[in-house]
């Protein structure tokens, strides 16, 4: 196993541990809007694990699932957010 | 650039990216609530994918480069705002501020833990309010 395989698993096992870790903390938060914020940093986790497979596989769909879960993620964090702060979501 | 060096830059940005993220999941458990929390998630997150976007980009296939680049763009452009939705929403639900010295200025009180003694919560604004006051 070559140095570059090394780092990229190293990476990839580091970010699982922190996805791992977020979602405690989301799991745990003691409020919604905390429960919001640790949804949108797991998304964000999320990209960067699909972004370091992309590395590793070379492959640039990887990176269209991150797109899309980007845009997913601020769609739903914006609904949400404004939901739970004015019961509304349009204005 | 030879590809060793292209390598170890790559390298070099994934591990920090790696280490950014992890002080972002280290401020979202350490810090006290969630406005301090908010600052820590929303920065710390976005700057580190971006140094792992950087490290992608050079690989030097377009298809990936392009797609990267959209993703660094959109994740800057969003991420503030879904940030600023999270506090507002904290805010008009009256999330408590627990930092301690923490000053709410709309006089709503959401401020709940006096500076520690001998400590101002923001010399500065303690300086100017001493003299408007005198």
């Amino acid at each position: 196993m070559g140095v570059a395989m090394t780092i990229f698993l190293i990476a990839i096992g580091w970010t699982a541990l922190l996805l791992g870790v977020c979602g405690w903390v989301t799991i745990r938060a003691s409020s919604l809007t905390m429960r919001i914020l640790g949804l949108e940093t797991f998304t964000l986790i999320l990209v960067a694990l699909l972004v370091l497979f992309a590395h590793l596989r070379q492959q640039a769909f990887y990176l269209d699932a991150a797109f899309f879960l980007i845009l997913l993620s601020f769609t739903g964090t914006l609904a949400a957010a404004r939901y739970h702060g004015t019961w509304k979501v349009f204005s | 650039m030879s590809a060793a060096v292209t390598f170890w830059i790559a390298s070099g940005l994934i591990l920090l990216g790696m280490l950014i993220m992890s002080a972002a999941i280290y401020g979202m458990i350490r810090l006290p609530d969630l406005y301090t929390r908010l600052h820590a998630a929303s920065k710390a997150a976005v700057l580190g994918v971006l140094p792992l976007l950087i490290a992608i980009s050079m690989t030097g296939d377009p298809a990936i480069i392009f797609r990267a680049i959209l993703i660094g763009f959109f994740l800057l452009f969003t991420t503030p705002v879904a940030a600023h939705a999270i506090a507002q929403a904290a805010y008009a639900r009256g999330e408590l501020m627990q930092t301690p010295g923490a000053r709410d200025e709309s006089g709503l009180g959401l401020a709940t833990k006096p500076a520690p003694a001998g400590q101002a919560s923001n010399p500065e604004r303690s300086a100017e309010r001493s003299k408007t006051e005198h």
